[in-house]
């Protein structure tokens, strides 16, 4: 038990970001509403995006100006600066996907994906 | 002379850049594209084509480069390869940049005509924005050798193959393009967790640093090498839409304007089974098959989906509906190819790549000529139909045949390597899946094209009277032509395109 805490206690943006991971991945499985599809993805990228950030935390790092000392820890800079563009595709992709849902409710009047299934399969 | 010698300094620097070149010429016309007045209805068309023969002479100068002097480095911004973004042009990236850009040419050329009818004319030049922004990603996602890169790369692939979707408006197409992009997303979100992992593993994005770093890594952490393995696997399935995962397919590629579902089902799938092949032997060596047998599981699943493919395609009343879901059984062939892990069979899967590029485009082509001149989207009502189009129909037969794998077309190649491939690996089950299908196959599209010609038509379900038949424009015809005679060609001879693969698979299988 106690070696099961201390792993969860060194590895615990691992753990955080698997948890968002898992929680947006079932948000966006489960729900039929369009919107809470689109929070739950959202959810699971930030999850990966928090695991990268992590990725490049030094525990004691300083933050990677060289001033020409020689005995600095610095943290990792490129994750940080990947996440940026992961977050920029990440709201582009959320955009698009929210201006469709505007359009699907102009169509059928309604955001529920079962209830839109429904609209399309009763007229005919 | 010294204006002689600065027109050689351009075209120096434009070929010296040429593997970034590729992508870029397609982006910064889409950009342009946007620009343009929305008035013009044959500008943007031409924007488009004059970018594809840019990127054209492009690969065209790739492929006589790495033929001639082995594989092309290309550090983006001068930022050398561990901590830039590198490019690396292949035999494997040429052979995807050929078969992108002459397929897409054709498809520009055959929309110019095309679109007009089927989108409203203030979208066109929204329309090629998309389109060339999704071409230019395919094209960057061929050449690119950094996993954080190809994640980018995806995501604007995706907004672009969504967007191409969603712009004929209607719910159909504004519920197909939701679908595919939530799905999509959900691939892409495992590719870029399973990216982290391995950067955790190896401290590298470069594929061939963390290539490096990952024959220790397997051994000291093998679950996280293992999990990021089946979030690669997941991811790449959802996106090329192989059986479990293929939900999204028939939906978005039928009710997409005809150009699109030409560019969607004959490219846009292929790009990513090519990028798993390269995670499978290039980041992960065969050798971690003896640990878990994806192979294996790629083999059942693409076996699954090329019988589930064609049952479905026979049970389908519309047209495009029908080929969307053969391209479900034709992926499978692909994949079929990479998880025998054998030369011939790998030969074979890499062939059916470029061979079913060119008959799934020019199979929804000319059903879009169909569509274009008659109307009729139905299966019932096309009897009788090659009276009145023969042209387009006469491509639809030759593709017809390509797809059941006649001996002449390019289909036929590419399956006897599979077939051949089967055997030299000692897996004669998959040779069973492979004529199985080429039988089914034949039940559901060879009645199209004989019904189309001998077939008695039905004078109810004809829309009007036959005069109704609107001319098939010349622009249209021309890629029907072009692809007809490419699928002879290659079926008669396929050295050609042979001599790029048979190159990659000699790396790969050293």
């Amino acid at each position: 038990m106690m070696l099961l805490l201390n792993a969860l206690y060194n590895n615990v943006f691992y753990f955080a970001s698997v948890v968002l991971f898992v929680i947006g991945f079932y948000t966006m499985l489960v729900r039929s509403n369009l919107i809470k599809k689109l929070i739950g993805l959202n959810i699971m990228e930030t999850g990966v995006f928090l695991l990268f950030v992590s990725l490049g935390y030094v525990e004691g790092g300083m933050p990677p100006i060289v001033d020409h000392a020689n005995d600095v820890v610095y943290v990792n800079p490129l994750p940080t600066a990947l996440i940026l563009t992961g977050i920029v595709v990440a709201v582009s992709v959320t955009a698009f996907s929210l201006a469709l849902c505007v359009k699907l409710y102009r169509y059928y009047g309604t955001l529920d994906a079962d209830e839109i299934m429904q609209l399309r399969s009763a007229p005919k | 002379m010294s204006s002689l010698l600065d027109t050689f300094g351009v075209l120096s620097v434009f070929f010296w850049n040429a593997p970034v070149l590729v992508v870029l010429v397609l982006w910064i016309t889409a950009c342009l594209t946007a620009l343009l007045p929305s008035k013009g209805t044959w500008l943007p068309g031409g924007f488009a084509l004059a970018a594809h023969f840019l990127a054209l002479i492009l690969t065209g100068y790739l492929a006589w480069a790495v033929l001639s002097y082995g594989e092309i480095r290309y550090a983006l911004g001068g930022w050398l390869a561990p901590w830039g973004i590198e490019f690396l042009v292949t035999r494997l990236s040429v052979f995807m940049l050929i078969t992108i850009f002459s397929v897409s040419t054709l498809i520009v050329i055959y929309s110019l005509a095309d679109l007009p009818h089927d989108i409203e004319t203030h979208l066109l030049g929204g329309y090629y924005t998309l389109y060339l922004l999704l071409v230019g990603s395919l094209a960057g996602l061929c050449v690119t050798n950094d996993l954080f890169n190809m994640f980018v790369l995806m995501e604007v692939a995706a907004i672009g193959a969504c967007g191409i979707i969603a712009v004929k408006g209607g719910p159909e197409c504004t519920e197909a393009s939701l679908k595919y992009m939530i799905l999509s997303c959900l691939g892409t979100a495992g590719i870029l967790l399973a990216t982290a992992l391995l950067y955790k593993l190896t401290g590298h994005l470069n594929i061939d640093y963390i290539a490096a770093g990952m024959g220790t890594a397997v051994v000291r952490y093998p679950i996280n090498s293992m999990v990021a393995l089946a979030l690669f696997s997941v991811g790449f399935i959802v996106k090329a839409a192989l059986f479990p995962l293929h939900v999204w397919l028939p939906d978005a590629h039928s009710s997409a304007p005809s150009p699109s579902s030409a560019v969607l089902s004959g490219l846009v799938i292929k790009v990513y089974a090519v990028l798993y092949l390269r995670i499978l032997v290039h980041v992960y060596t065969p050798a971690v098959f003896k640990i878990v047998p994806v192979n294996e599981l790629i083999l059942i699943l693409a076996s699954i989906s090329i019988i589930v493919g064609s049952l479905y395609a026979m049970a389908q009343t519309d047209i495009k509906r029908m080929l969307a879901y053969s391209s479900i059984a034709q992926i499978g062939y692909v994949f079929l190819g990479i998880g025998l892990m054998h030369p011939t069979g790998l030969t074979g899967g890499l062939l059916h790549i470029f061979n079913h590029a060119m008959m799934k485009s020019m199979l929804f082509l000319s059903a879009g000529a169909v569509i274009y001149c008659t109307g009729i989207r139905s299966i019932k009502d096309m009897k009788g139909i090659g009276l009145q189009m023969p042209l387009a129909m006469s491509a639809f037969t030759v593709g017809a045949m390509a797809m059941v794998g006649i001996p002449a077309t390019n289909g036929f190649i590419s399956k006897l390597y599979l077939a051949m491939g089967t055997l030299e690996a000692g897996r004669p089950v998959y040779l069973g899946v492979i004529l199985m299908s080429s039988l089914l196959n034949g039940i559901y599209y060879l009645p199209i094209a004989i019904g189309a010609f001998f077939g008695q038509q039905d004078p109810e379900s004809w829309p009007a009277n036959r005069g109704d038949c609107k001319r098939l424009p010349l622009s249209m015809a021309l890629p029907l032509i072009i692809l007809a005679v490419g699928c002879l060609f290659f079926g008669i001879f396929p050295r050609h395109m042979l001599v790029l693969i048979e190159g990659t698979v000699a790396t790969i299988f050293p």
